[in-house]
């Protein structure tokens, strides 16, 4: 070992690698045998990286990134799918701005992503305390709440269905039983939104607990032992140890349920199909539905790309402005 | 075990290559693409029961016509057209698919179907009814063949009508109900059920949307004219059908649920027992004699200045870009032979296309009995009214009907209101 501020030429495990960062030599120069050598195997590592990068990169190419740019370059296009398109500029954006339904539907990802994100934390991150701490058949609780995460959303959807059936479904069977009368869950705007944002709750809430459980399993119990011993109750460990503690975890999550929730589709095609109306429509539906169903594919382009540059938009500014972030949690 | 980088560098070289010889073998021949001379493929999705029927009809072509072979290729119905058109826009598509008539002017108007009328004989058409023939046609060309069909009729619980006093029912076409006489027996249906059960489940959900036009029909009415562009919705027979239809969801004679966009089928409302009597086809059949608690009849659909019903089924269609046309309109031409569809339209409790099988006494496995009431509906379909589903513009007039009707059932839309959006949207969608 050296000792601090004493290096020695000779320690070789803790000298620089002369050949990932180059030392001077005497008088500042270096032989031309060396400088080839250094660069050979600076080559050599750039070459053994790339081989590791690889197989992703040739797969992110193939399936995000062209697909990405192909996108782009259709929304440009009045096409239906079929030979090829119409170079139309920006007229499918132009579109955009002048449809209602596009702005139901942004108003309905944005009310969406604001119910779902904070309520599926808030529920994940109160879960996971519970199952953080001594609870009897703790590991029989964590499975039933985790279950949801490994039914697709489709079938997810369609068990929704059954429960929120406005005739048929079980919530309105027992609300009808105790008296407090049905719900028009399948022909009203916002109790169609409330069954939405339910179901994907009840789906999503078992990942954010994990996460939270993750994280909270990091946190040294001493900081509780010294709060307690200086007199912190179970609300104050919450909000200035457990909290903060969390904040990489909170961050993670946070992006990815704002992506998700911008990209939420099997749920409400599945529940509601975007009605009644278009009161649940969201972005995604409205884009298979132009897509698809009325074949204007070159505009359904032009709602993805919307899409994707929201969700940048959005993951820039959390990348900016959280602070918690580079945390270890 | 010591492994140097060396080693895993080489192990990693060595995976990577087999995944790229992998890839360049998948590129090599189209999932959907034949690799023998004389070999067909045929997308479809199907029953039990239908897949059945193909795979004999496939054994009996074969046999038939020595060297050649038919892959069939079976996926999902919710994904089947999703599929055909990123097959069709990739190049790899199949030789044939299995269409429905509502879709076929999207395609054939794109170029994308095989003209068969230089490969049939000339009177090959004259074996099938006239609007089912009519049905298959583009700009007076043949783009498939009529395989079979279907139509709705009106299914209904016998224990609910006769607790609500409903005796007996029309058992003849010519004696239907005209829409005054079914509109007084949904009100009497409506004052003897309780408050949570109605008379009518309707199926016009999700892309079945164009079902509503079967009123248009009865009221006399066409939502093209015979340019297949111009609207024609705007009349007084559009009227008639939005406001009686409207009025349904107005007096409670359906469930609110019963919409154009709801994720529940009037089937399942009336298995459920929610409604006493709903729409529906003959594929229905089967579900009706096994799930139902209840016994099941059935009657023609009502008529208002005349009969008119739903153009359900299925052309079977070939690709334009098929490398084997004849052994392709060949394929269609048996699966279209008497005694294909015969045994096809009996295990599957579907209807015949041919002429001379529409009189026949179909032998359904599943409520028999009911079988007559769906061919006698099927006969209410006018050539004009088939004709009007060949414009490639559907995809997009059923967009704006489900936008509008939805609007009008449930949104509060006034008929008025509902009338022009409807005419400007179809003006829009055959605009484009």
């Amino acid at each position: 070992m050296s000792t601090p501020g004493v290096e020695t030429a000779t320690d070789a495990t803790e000298a620089p690698d002369p050949l990932e960062h180059p030392q001077p030599q005497r008088g500042g120069q270096r032989s031309p045998g060396r400088r080839r050598a250094g660069l050979r195997r600076a080559a050599l590592d750039a070459a053994e990286g790339y081989s590791f990068l690889g197989p992703n990169l040739v797969l992110l190419g193939v399936f995000l990134f062209l697909p990405v740019v192909w996108a782009g370059w259709i929304s440009l296009q009045d096409t239906n799918g079929f030979g090829d398109g119409v170079f139309v500029a920006l007229d499918n954006y132009g579109r955009l701005l002048a449809d209602p339904i596009f702005w139901q539907s942004a108003a309905n990802t944005l009310l969406f992503t604001v119910l779902v994100v904070p309520l599926s934390m808030a529920l994940g991150l109160g879960l996971a305390v519970l199952m953080n701490s001594v609870m009897p058949a703790r590991g029989i609780f964590r499975t039933i709440i985790v279950l949801p995460m490994v039914i697709s959303g489709v079938a997810t959807a369609l068990i929704g269905v059954l429960i929120f059936d406005q005739n048929n479904g079980i919530v309105n069977k027992i609300m009808r039983a105790t008296g407090l009368g049905a719900i028009s869950w399948q022909s009203e705007g916002i109790p169609a939104m409330m069954s939405v944002v339910l179901v994907s709750l009840w789906w999503r809430v078992g990942f954010n607990m994990i996460i939270y459980l993750a994280g909270l399993q990091a946190v040294e119990p001493e900081l509780y032992e010294s709060a307690r011993i200086d007199g912190a109750g179970g609300w104050n460990q919450f909000r200035y140890i457990t909290v903060p503690m969390v904040g990489p975890s909170t961050f993670f999550l946070l992006v990815m349920n704002v992506i998700y929730s911008f990209q939420v589709f099997d749920i409400v095609f599945v529940l509601t199909g975007g009605g009644p109306g278009y009161s649940t429509s969201v972005l995604v539906t409205y884009a298979y539905e132009n897509g698809f169903v009325t074949r204007d594919q070159g505009y359904a382009a032009a709602i993805g790309i919307v899409l994707l540059v929201m969700t940048l938009i959005f993951t820039a500014l959390q990348w900016r402005f959280n602070r918690s972030r580079d945390q270890v949690g | 075990m010591d492994i140097s980088r060396r080693q895993i560098l080489g192990l990693a070289g060595a995976l990577g290559g087999v995944a790229a010889l992998s890839a360049c073998a998948g590129f090599s021949r189209p999932a959907g693409q034949a690799s023998g001379s004389n070999e067909l493929t045929f997308t479809t999705w199907g029953t039990e029961a239908e897949l059945g029927g193909f795979e004999r009809a496939i054994a009996a072509f074969e046999e038939a016509t020595p060297g050649a072979t038919v892959r069939l290729n079976v996926v999902p119905y919710q994904q089947m057209f999703e599929n055909i058109d990123a097959q069709l826009q990739s190049g790899t598509e199949p030789d044939i698919f299995r269409a429905v008539y509502t879709n076929l002017g999207t395609y054939a108007g794109r170029d994308q179907l095989l003209d068969l009328s230089q490969y049939l004989d000339s009177d090959f058409g004259d074996q099938f009814t006239d609007p089912l023939w009519e049905a298959v046609q583009y700009d007076g060309i043949p783009y498939a063949v009529p395989h079979i069909t279907d139509t709705s009729t009106i299914l209904f619980n016998k224990e609910a009508f006769a607790a609500a006093g409903i005796t007996s029912v029309p058992d003849t076409l010519e004696s239907a109900w005209t829409w005054e006489e079914f509109d007084a027996v949904l009100v009497q249906l409506r004052s003897q059920l309780p408050e949570d059960r109605y008379p009518l489940a309707y199926n016009w959900q999700s892309a079945s949307v164009t079902r509503w036009f079967s009123w248009l029909f009865q009221a006399g009415g066409r939502f093209l004219e015979e340019d297949l562009v111009t609207p024609a919705v705007d009349s007084d027979a559009g009227r008639a059908a939005v406001d009686f239809t409207k009025s349904f969801f107005e007096r409670n004679l359906v469930p609110q649920n019963n919409s154009v966009k709801s994720a529940t089928f009037a089937s399942e409302t009336f298995f459920s027992e929610t409604a006493a009597m709903a729409f529906g086809g003959t594929f229905l059949l089967p579900d009706a004699a096994s799930l139902a608690p209840f016994e099941v009849g059935a009657t023609f659909q009502p008529r208002n200045a005349r009969g008119g019903s739903d153009l359900g089924g299925n052309p079977l269609v070939a690709t334009a870009n098929t490398s084997k046309p004849e052994l392709a309109a060949e394929f269609l031409a048996f699966l279209t032979g008497r005694e294909t569809q015969l045994d096809f339209c009996t295990a599957s409790s579907l209807l015949p296309t041919r002429k001379d099988l529409v009189g026949e006494d179909l032998e359904f496995e599943a409520l028999p009995e009911l079988g007559r009431f769906f061919v006698g509906q099927a006969s209410t379909v006018q050539p004009e009214d088939a004709a009007q589903f060949a414009s490639p513009s559907v995809d997009a007039i059923r967009t704006v009907l489900s936008d509008q009707l939805e609007q009008a059932f449930i949104g509060g839309q006034g008929t008025d209101d509902t009338i022009r959006n409807l005419s400007d949207g179809i003006a829009a969608a055959t605009a484009r």
